[in-house]
């Protein structure tokens, strides 16, 4: 599959998503919710970093869509 | 008109500002118009502990094994700062990894670990990012730099998010490179090298006013020394390529004020590792002040190309059949399934908030997707528990 594909196949997902809860981009005063902590696309940076090393050292795959966190000789 | 457009720009302010992911790994997702108002000072302390079955009748156990082998212990205090400055943010943190403990150097076998007192080392890290923000997107660069007593890792980031006119959707992307030293212990090599570099892309969408999501793709190179020097028979190709298809999905449940967070991940190696991995937690207040979040995690990995499996003839193991070109016994490149469950309990008190989360990890061979794991490797846990305490200024 070439990279062409997995963007095309991933832009596929997230329609089919949007076509599961209808989709209805929200309006500048509808976006309370979406402002919520929890609704975060991120979330504890800190959690966040210990997770990702911990589950990097532990398994073959790495990475979550971010870069430059940088290497370590994890045992 | 005047208040209707300051109103739309309000709004679209905290849906990016929503969005936000601080730090320099991690998605960077769109906090693209505002700086923060904000700085933060959190602290975190992690505690970790795994450890193995002894399972397995490995070729020259004599009995003595006995039934569980404690692996690694990591205790790692660390601390973030976030600062607005002007149309400017500095953000930065550091850690310090004291690790201790044992790990086999083939397979599971615990006559190959190194016994008590096991290896020790401390794995000093920090990170620093400025962030400019404009009228619709920010740059961000990121230092980031981690030393051990046997490795060493410089990396340097450039991200870029520009969000369209409405604000619902946001377009990032990321470059990075990282360059890592190893000089491991026994000298089995001397100053040894790694390159990497990766370009992310992504898109941030807000689907409905209950719903965001974001896909985005990385890409990663890498060049150099990629064995594990304190394990057995480990020769692996200098060459890795790794692509990771990443797609995030928030949802609010207004009748329960709950909001479940969902990822999916499909990552692929030049190794021939493949993998995936679904990630859901459900955030539930509780109370004004309370929140708790059950999470839930599978991973599921094929073997990679020159994974070998152990070989009963005990004139062979725990070598490979023959001299293949690479070849490895690390039980991290053999086909397994990971189960993780976790409960975060979360406090907040004014500007101060406190949390705590718990996690059990589990790997088997057997819960493997779509095929038979490897045959032969214990079954790995591993506890987790972190807890933090941060307060915004």
């Amino acid at each position: 599959m070439t990279t062409f594909q997995r963007i095309g196949a991933c832009a596929l997902i997230l329609s089919t998503l949007g076509g599961c809860a209808v989709w209805q981009p929200p309006q500048p005063w509808e976006k309370g919710l979406l402002a919520k902590e929890a609704m975060t696309l991120g979330g504890d940076p800190l959690e966040q970093r210990f997770d990702l090393h911990i589950m990097n050292s532990k398994e073959a795959a790495s990475g979550s869509g971010g870069v430059g966190g940088g290497g370590c000789g994890c045992n | 008109m005047a208040a209707t457009e300051d109103k739309r720009g309000r709004w679209g302010r905290i849906t990016l500002a929503a969005l936000a992911l601080p730090g320099v790994i991690g998605t960077p997702a769109a906090r693209a118009e505002e700086p923060p108002e904000q700085g933060l000072i959190a602290f975190k302390y992690l505690h970790y502990q795994d450890s193995q079955k002894v399972e397995t009748r490995y070729p020259f156990y004599d009995g003595s094994e006995g039934s569980r082998l404690n692996r690694i212990k990591v205790k790692a205090p660390s601390l973030y700062v976030l600062a607005p400055v002007g149309k400017w943010s500095v953000e930065g943190s550091g850690v310090i990894d004291d690790v201790s403990g044992a790990t086999p150097r083939y397979y599971s076998d615990v006559s190959g670990a190194s016994r008590s007192p096991g290896m020790e080392d401390k794995r000093k890290a920090g990170d620093l990012k400025v962030t400019r923000y404009l009228p619709r997107g920010a740059i961000a660069l990121g230092a980031a730099h981690s030393t051990e007593h046997d490795y060493k890792s410089t990396a340097v980031s450039l991200e870029g998010r520009y969000a369209s006119e409405d604000k619902n959707t946001t377009w990032n992307f990321g470059i990075a490179g990282t360059k890592d030293r190893i000089d491991p212990v026994n000298d089995i090599v001397r100053d040894e090298r790694k390159r990497t570099t990766e370009v992310t892309v992504g898109v941030t969408q807000a689907m409905t006013p209950r719903d965001i999501a974001q896909v985005s793709l990385t890409q990663a190179a890498g060049r150099g020394y990629f064995n594990d020097p304190y394990k057995l028979y480990d020769k692996r190709p200098d060459k890795r390529d790794s692509t990771v298809a990443m797609l995030r999905w928030n949802h609010h449940i207004e009748s329960l004020s709950a909001s479940v967070r969902s990822s999916y991940r499909f990552y692929r190696d030049s190794f021939g590792i493949r993998a995936h991995t679904l990630d859901t937690a459900w955030v539930q207040p509780v109370t004004s002040i309370f929140t708790l979040t059950p999470s839930l995690r599978y991973y599921t990995q094929n073997a990679a190309s020159f994974y070998y499996d152990p070989v009963p003839d005990t004139d062979v193991y725990p070598a490979p059949v023959g001299n293949p070109e690479f070849s490895s016994a690390d039980q991290r490149l053999s086909a397994f399934g990971g189960i993780t469950v976790g409960l975060k309990l979360e406090l907040q008190l004014g500007r101060w908030l406190t949390d705590l989360k718990l996690e059990r990890y589990q790997q088997r061979s057997d819960w493997r997707l779509g095929g038979q794991g490897s045959p032969n490797v214990d079954t790995f846990d591993a506890t987790i528990v972190q807890w933090g305490l941060s307060t915004r200024f």
